[in-house]
């Protein structure tokens, strides 16, 4: 990696942090014998956040029943532990990095149109394959590419200048961000993601989203990269070329088939036509997870 | 009994929908996303009225167990095709087409140093989709076209169809998703009549092909690239198999099958590549 790009990212002083309680919800989640009543004290030390959890868990895109989630201990004991962490990751992260920030506008929104796009695939494609990833696919999707923003924060015209290469040459942006900047999106979010202490599985799919083999949670990485390839496909791309590809000839989908997951009876044809119309879903959970955050900020 | 055809169609609960969408899909291989809800209860809706029932649960009802349902697959078949065809219809398809498959194509060629392109139109209808064709490969060529060996094969089961396409007139509403540019440079205007230019309609072979003609359809060989658009949905599963694996065959290697926008092969054959390109799939033979 260039030094050079690395220290600086290092020095930043207003380099964006999580909220200490969302960290320390983090911190939790890693012991193996954590209580509901930890986690959600936890959070309820941070009101403004949990107003955001709550809000989240009871929009149109989590809720089931038609009773309102009005705890978050009852929030855990209906959705379970991983969907609440995910959802506060979630929260945290869009309300500090801004799907509706004016700044940018119009990178920022498909970027996180992107990201929530293949957040909702790989929660699909999840349930397709009976994995079971309790809302570590939908945040995995949703930060695998955090390390875009900071580039296009604090290097707004050289990250530019490797999204135009990328279109130009059609090759993967991550190869132009290397030529450009001597780094990559890979690379600053395996950086950030261990500065804000996310749990090791966030670390790995930033830093291994385009070679999934080479990951230590080797599942959900190659499920958030096939989800990846699918929302470009989609049409929900942020910068960059999207070139066609195979899905079957993709590394992500080889380390699955590896791993014994039943690849044989996904449907492909089928996944596709019914993310066809994921924008109006994406809008949606973007809709929910911003007016919970302007909400809590007036609230 | 009037009653029903009086009342208005009723409204389709989500959970019906979802029934009647997997079991279109399991039969005909045609997929009504989320969002297409209202299409499918409007199709249906007139095989509501047809078979005089009150609502859709009685519908899915008679598909799944009624000793007349293979009857009534046929007509439901019907109803979900939509017969129309227009210019440069299901853009992202035809911009795959124009964007990645034909340069692909082109490219191998040049390299090959053998300057032929062989296409087919299999189920061409009234030829808007053949001169479509025909009109993206003269975009894509532009000048170099001169040295190229172009054929584009459109065939049809419709005599009156073919006869349409032979006319090459078409009116305003079959060209709207056509560029004004676009318009300008291949049709001649008269009235409100739009005629294919002549440059573009001698690159198209008009043909009588009946797709259950094996030994004529095994003679078609060669392509580059073949169009099937909404024409597998005629067929039951084996038919199905058998003209894809002869389509497979019909192909060079290389070669590229679409089929429509959202209709799918997934149990009829593996052994295409399945291409995924910004808002459409092709089929590849390598």
């Amino acid at each position: 990696m260039d030094e050079a790009v690395l220290d600086v990212i290092r020095n930043i002083q207003d380099l964006p942090t999580l909220p200490s309680v969302a960290m320390e919800v983090m911190t939790l989640a890693k012991a193996p014998d954590v209580s509901i009543r930890e986690i959600s004290e936890c959070i309820y030390r941070d009101p403004p956040l949990a107003t955001k959890v709550l809000r989240v868990a009871n929009s149109t895109f989590y809720r089931r029943g038609s009773q309102e989630i009005e705890t978050l201990h009852r929030a855990i004991l209906m959705m379970g532990l991983g969907e609440v962490i995910g959802i506060t990751t979630s929260v945290s992260v869009l309300s500090l990095l801004g799907a509706r920030d004016s700044r940018g506008a119009s990178m920022r929104a498909s970027f996180w149109n992107h990201c929530v796009a293949t957040g909702l695939i790989a929660r699909r494609i999840d349930r397709k394959l009976g994995m079971k990833s309790q809302g570590r696919d939908f945040v995995g999707g949703l930060l695998h590419d955090i390390g875009k923003i900071i580039l296009d924060g604090y290097f707004h015209d050289r990250f530019e200048q490797a999204c135009e290469l990328s279109s130009r040459r059609r090759c993967p942006l991550h190869l132009a961000e290397q030529e450009v900047l001597g780094t990559t999106h890979m690379e600053v979010g395996h950086y950030l993601t261990r500065k804000w202490n996310l749990p090791p599985y966030l670390v790995d799919i930033t830093l291994h989203h385009h070679h999934p083999d080479k990951a230590q949670f080797r599942d959900l990485t190659a499920l958030v990269s096939m989800a990846d390839l699918l929302a470009k496909a989609r049409d929900l791309s942020c910068c960059g070329d999207t070139p066609p590809f195979v899905l079957k000839d993709q590394e992500a989908w080889e380390t699955l088939v590896k791993l014994g997951y039943p690849m044989d009876g996904l449907d492909v044809e089928r996944i596709t036509f019914e993310i066809e119309d994921i924008a109006q879903e994406v809008e949606a959970y973007i809709t929910a997870a911003s007016e919970a955050a302007q909400e809590a900020a007036h609230g | 009994m009037a009653d029903y055809l009086a009342s208005p169609v009723p409204q389709m609960t989500d959970e019906t929908f979802w029934l009647l969408r997997d079991f279109v899909y399991e039969h005909s291989g045609i997929y009504f996303a989320d969002n297409k809800k209202p299409q499918l209860e409007n199709r249906l809706g007139l095989r509501l009225r047809a078979n005089n029932l009150p609502d859709f649960d009685k519908y899915y009802y008679l598909l799944k167990y009624d000793p007349q349902a293979a009857r009534e697959l046929r007509a439901l078949f019907d109803s979900v095709t939509t017969n129309e065809t227009s210019f440069f219809r299901s853009p992202p398809q035809i911009q795959a087409f124009q964007e990645k498959v034909l340069p692909e194509i082109i490219e191998r060629r040049v390299a090959d140093g053998g300057r032929t392109l062989r296409l087919w139109s299999a189920g061409c209808s009234t030829g808007d989709e053949p001169y479509t064709m025909g009109i993206v490969v003269r975009e894509v060529l532009k000048e170099a076209v001169v040295g190229w060996d172009i054929r584009i094969f459109a065939s049809d089961i419709s005599e009156k169809a073919l006869k349409s396409a032979r006319s090459a007139q078409y009116s305003e509403y079959t060209l709207r998703s056509v560029p004004p540019e676009i318009k300008r440079k291949y049709f001649t205007q008269s009235g409100s009549q739009y005629t294919v230019n002549e440059e573009i309609r001698s690159l198209v072979d008009l043909q009588y092909l009946n797709f259950n003609d094996a030994a004529r359809v095994r003679l078609m060989k060669g392509f580059d690239v073949i169009f099937c658009r909404n024409v597998l949905i005629y067929f039951d599963d084996e038919a199905k198999k058998r003209f894809v694996a002869q389509l497979y065959d019909n192909l060079n290697p290389g070669g590229y099958l679409f089929i429509g926008h959202s209709e799918s092969l997934h149990n009829i054959s593996r052994a295409f590549k399945l291409v995924h390109f910004p808002g459409a799939l092709g089929y590849k033979k390598e």
